[in-house]
């Protein structure tokens, strides 16, 4: 009886579905998908806004800046800023990604509605755009393009193509929800650079050539048009942050480590990579040079790279970018920015603050906090900050999913 | 039609001894420090990543946290954090969570609802049977990862993964979409 009960369910189903592949060739085809044109904005306004405003009160910083809401967005992860700066793209790890727009550039944004909605998204969490204006989107299984997105995103059906197809950015069966927010950036190279997170707290053995092979628990490239995929970066469980240093060109990536060994081990990652091919050390260490216990027996492979800071365990490491804006003081010049979303089952909560790391001459790194206090007297998050993007003007937006909001961070040197 | 079959399901699972246990719902309450960044305090999940738990039956909450603990079903972040509860603190656990009341708001027509999943977990996804899991305003990733992991039998149950079996990717989205865009509110039972 239930045989049949299914059977026939799943036969009225399908007559239902309207397929999401289908919107997405349209926009490829040029064609329009029908959708209705008008505004789906987010309510900036209201008690919402103001309970952002009065969290924000807490939060502590060097002297001279200044933190305030600048957009609330739902789920906000990670962004890119369009060249121009008319525009920037937020992406989640839901189903939607939003435009934010300022267009009387009071640095408060004013318009935040969800971006070519009738593409069915699944995590898209990355998104980069190059210097010639094509924005990328990369989901859990997919990554898309958007040629001149700057200038064609008001309209639902935008201007697309498939760069990786769905289901060929990894293999379907390896598909985990956990550590399949990815990220990318366009690297000096002019290529498409996409973090993999292997979906394990620490992967069995049997599944290390298959994430070898793809670049699981790593750093894939490939041309932006999806040919030459190949591994750049080995050894990594899951990085959600990278960009590459404005003069040398050198990656350096966060990395989130390993759970369930204590409270203070292993600590999480700053990774600097100098050439193709590297090998930071995931699974046989779990963090710095902790080793993991299911890994403890196994041979270290030769040449594995030891981070360029070991940051506090559990804080959870996420979207970085290096400064290169005129607006803050000479010493962050170059410097990282890093986020810490904050830890998720640490008996005393660590991180949910802003990081931020200095490179002297040598190519030593030192971190230190630069902003603090979304932890509240209870021990409570009141925000969990994801990733840091620059606007023109030099001041720094950073995402926060927990409260739904993007927050800007600007500078003015304090009286004498 | 279909209950008969999910009677005989629910009678055929292995018993699990935190069901057995009586629940202290304060206990729990404390406990729930080490869930409440992802799942809520009161069970109102916080990233998208987790299901809103508050007002599932404490057998089901009990069950799962059971099976995560013995590794019949695998998370990254909840193994780690199951492998260390004693059957009562489950039990404490599932008594807490499960002192909630799960209310859903559906603003569709209750045709549409994907007739593959209603008759357990409901048209506006509060669960009709024990054996199954409110899916009220469960994100789209949510579902979709575990209709993807019955299907491809990463996570089993004798009634899901004979369902999922028969998905499509379309359907399955669908069926995410239909439960993601339903309204959840979960509040303390005083």
């Amino acid at each position: 009886m239930k045989s049949l009960s299914v059977t026939t369910a799943a036969l009225a189903l399908m007559a239902s579905v309207a397929t999401a592949q289908s919107n997405l060739d349209k926009m490829r085809g040029v064609q329009t998908t029908g959708t209705s044109y008008g505004p789906q904005f987010i309510e900036q306004g209201g008690e919402k806004a103001e309970r952002i405003r009065r969290s924000l009160e807490a939060i502590t910083m060097p002297d001279g800046f200044k933190i305030d809401l600048y957009a609330v967005v739902p789920d906000a992860r990670h962004m890119a800023v369009a060249p121009q700066g008319t525009v920037m793209w937020v992406g989640t790890r839901k189903t939607d990604i939003y435009t934010v727009t300022d267009r009387d550039r009071d640095r408060v944004a004013d318009e935040v509605e969800p971006y070519a909605s009738p593409i069915d998204y699944n995590v898209p969490n990355g998104l980069c755009i190059s210097k010639d204006g094509f924005l990328y989107s990369v989901e859990a299984n997919r990554v898309l393009v958007y040629p001149a997105a700057e200038f064609f995103w008001e309209n639902p059906d935008v201007a697309v193509d498939v760069v990786v197809p769905q289901g060929e950015l990894i293999p379907p069966e390896e598909e985990s929800f956990n550590h399949g927010a990815r990220v990318c950036k366009i690297g000096p190279d002019n290529k498409l650079y996409i973090s993999l997170g292997q979906p394990y707290n620490v992967p069995p053995k049997d599944k290390l050539d298959l994430y070898n092979e793809w670049g699981i628990g790593g750093i894939i490239r490939m041309d932006r048009d999806g040919s030459n995929r190949e591994v750049y970066t080995r050894g990594v469980r899951n990085s959600v942050g990278h960009d590459f240093h404005p003069e040398t060109g050198d990656l350096w990536f966060t990395d989130n480590q390993v759970d369930g060994m204590g409270d203070d081990i292993p600590p999480g990652e700053l990774n600097h990579q100098t050439a193709m091919g590297q090998n930071f050390g995931f699974p046989w260490y779990g963090g710095g040079t902790v080793r993991t216990n299911e890994y403890m027996d196994e041979e270290i492979p030769d040449g594995v790279v030891n981070p360029a800071v070991e940051t506090v365990a559990h804080a959870a490491d996420l979207g970085m970018m290096f400064y290169t804006g005129k607006m803050f003081p000479a010493e962050y010049k170059n410097a990282i920015f890093s986020a810490q979303h904050g830890s998720w089952n640490r008996t005393t909560p660590v991180g949910a603050r802003l990081m931020v790391t200095t490179i002297d001459e040598e190519g030593n790194a030192t971190m230190k906090p630069f902003a603090e206090g979304w932890i509240d007297e209870n021990g409570e998050y009141t925000g969990r900050p994801v990733d840091i993007a620059q606007l023109g003007d030099g001041s720094i937006i950073v995402s926060d999913d927990f409260a739904g909001a993007l927050y800007r961070i600007s500078y003015e040197a304090p009286a004498q | 039609m279909g209950l008969g079959g999910i009677f005989l399901a629910s009678s055929a699972l292995s018993p699990v001894a935190a069901q057995e246990l009586a629940g202290d719902p304060e206990v729990g309450r404390k406990l729930s420090g080490q869930c409440r960044t992802c799942h809520g305090l009161e069970g109102f999940a916080r990233i998208p990543i987790a299901p809103h738990i508050g007002g599932e039956p404490a057998s089901y909450i009990a069950r799962q946290l059971t099976a995560f603990r013995d590794g019949t079903r695998e998370h990254e972040m909840m193994s780690v954090v199951a492998k260390s509860l004693s059957d009562q603190q489950i039990a404490d656990l599932a008594a807490w969570y499960s002192g909630h009341q799960a209310t859903a708001s559906l603003n569709a027509d209750p045709m549409d609802a994907p007739s593959a999943c209603i008759s357990c977990h409901g048209e506006d996804g509060i669960a009709l049977v024990e054996d199954a899991p409110n899916l009220a305003g469960e994100t789209v990733p949510y579902i979709d990862t575990q209709l993807k992991a019955f299907r491809l039998g990463k996570r089993t149950h004798q009634i899901m993964s004979e369902i999922a079996a028969e998905l499509t990717d379309e359907e399955i989205r669908e069926i995410a979409e239909w439960y993601a865009s339903i309204g959840l509110e979960i509040e303390l039972v005083e």
